[in-house]
């Protein structure tokens, strides 16, 4: 009850005010939020188990990966003749191209098919992530609900169209998938160095002692730094990318404001909507650059602890 | 000038001299890289692969300025 009058207080003011347009570019691409959750999961041990937009996402894109790799997989092998066609070819090229040009050369021979399995599944899943992110699955699913269902704005169909639909645009997630980045790279060391060798090796060996201790802070600030970039460069990516869409279309409605509709829909017509389409057309591009950079950057990562002996 | 609008105007600042570095950085590593092809076409995979790394580690600094510029503006 309250919160419907909150909404339609808030209404009242954006048609009083007008067309916001940061404020719709930020709803578009962050969380739902953290107010009112898609559902809600008690507090455990200080932390909010409440599922929003971007948590469900992550489940949406794991169940995706999961389906498709396993049923295109499960049809293969039911065949006679175990040959490849169609889907499953494009998916063993991938294996083949990420296990070929990006594991292969960063860890070496013997390692290679220890770490391919974790390599592939960072891969496909943010390239997944990033790229449902870029499908309008959620303004189709508005544009519904306006006109055909009219489910309210409290029901879990209602809720679930706040916010913005890219799970790696969140910088906890792809924190998440640098923490793994992380104890990958420390298992690597240990298992081809044991437990202490790695630590051991963080500095080079042959070096004056008072320069090795020196160097210790600066090798461990570098171990923290390398997940952070991972990190942010993931997140930044994404969300510019979508920023960007949602500011060259936002010049339709401040045009729409400010002249009339007719010059709203010139400009539109004229110049935001090709300028969005080739700038989605780049975002296809920067989503399969980012996926491929985060996994051959963890592949070099885990090489240089394998490798560490110069 | 009040607080806000230098804090406002070095984050724009600081940032465009990142894209500027960044700019030149990626400059360079292309054209070294086109050389490279131009003078060894058969070697076109490896010089690529070389390439690739620096250009994505470069790129990545860049998008850290624009994350630390942003939180500069926003967190004030």
């Amino acid at each position: 009850m309250q919160i419907e009058a909150q909404a339609t207080e808030q209404a009242a003011e954006a048609a009083a005010e007008g067309f916001n347009a940061g404020e719709v570019i930020i709803e578009h691409v962050a969380n739902s939020g953290l107010d009112h959750p898609l559902i809600h999961l008690p507090t455990i041990g200080g932390i909010d188990f409440s599922v929003t937009k971007h948590v469900f996402m992550l489940w949406v894109v794991a169940a995706t990966v999961f389906l498709v790799v396993t049923l295109m997989v499960r049809r293969y092998l039911r065949q006679d003749r175990l040959v490849p066609t169609g889907s499953m070819n494009a998916l063993e090229s991938i294996v083949e191209f990420i296990r070929d040009t990006v594991v292969s050369p960063a860890v070496g021979p013997k390692w290679t098919n220890a770490w391919t399995p974790l390599l592939l599944t960072l891969f496909v899943f943010i390239l997944a992530a990033n790229a449902i992110g870029m499908l309008p699955i959620f303004d189709v699913l508005a544009l519904a609900n306006h006109w055909v269902f009219g489910f309210g704005e409290e029901s879990f169909y209602g809720m679930l169209l706040h916010g913005g639909s890219t799970a790696t645009s969140n910088f906890n997630v792809t924190a998440a998938l640098a923490v793994v980045s992380f104890f990958a790279i420390i298992v690597a060391g240990s298992k081809a160095h044991g437990a202490v060798g790695h630590w051991k090796n963080l500095v080079p060996h042959g070096v004056s002692p008072a320069l090795a201790v020196a160097l210790i802070p600066i090798e461990i600030l570098g171990m923290l730094v390398r997940p952070f970039a991972l990190t942010m460069r993931l997140a930044a990516n994404m969300t510019g990318g979508h920023i960007a869409i949602l500011a060259i279309l936002s010049f339709v409605f401040i045009f729409t404001e400010m002249a009339g509709q007719m010059v709203g829909m010139g400009i539109g017509l004229a110049f935001s909507v090709p300028l969005a389409v080739a700038i989605s057309a780049l975002e296809i591009i920067v989503i399969l650059v980012q996926a491929y950079v985060f996994t051959l950057l963890t592949a070099v990562f885990i090489g240089m602890a394998i490798h560490a002996h110069h | 000038m009040e607080g806000f609008a230098l804090a406002y105007m070095g984050a724009g600042i600081g940032l465009g001299l990142a894209v500027i570095g960044a700019g030149l950085g990626i400059g360079k590593l292309a054209a070294g890289l086109a050389e490279g092809i131009a003078r060894q076409p058969s070697a076109v995979a490896q010089i690529t692969g070389a390439v690739n790394l620096p250009l994505f580690l470069l790129e990545g600094v860049a998008i850290l300025a624009e994350v630390f510029a942003l939180l500069i503006v926003l967190l004030k």
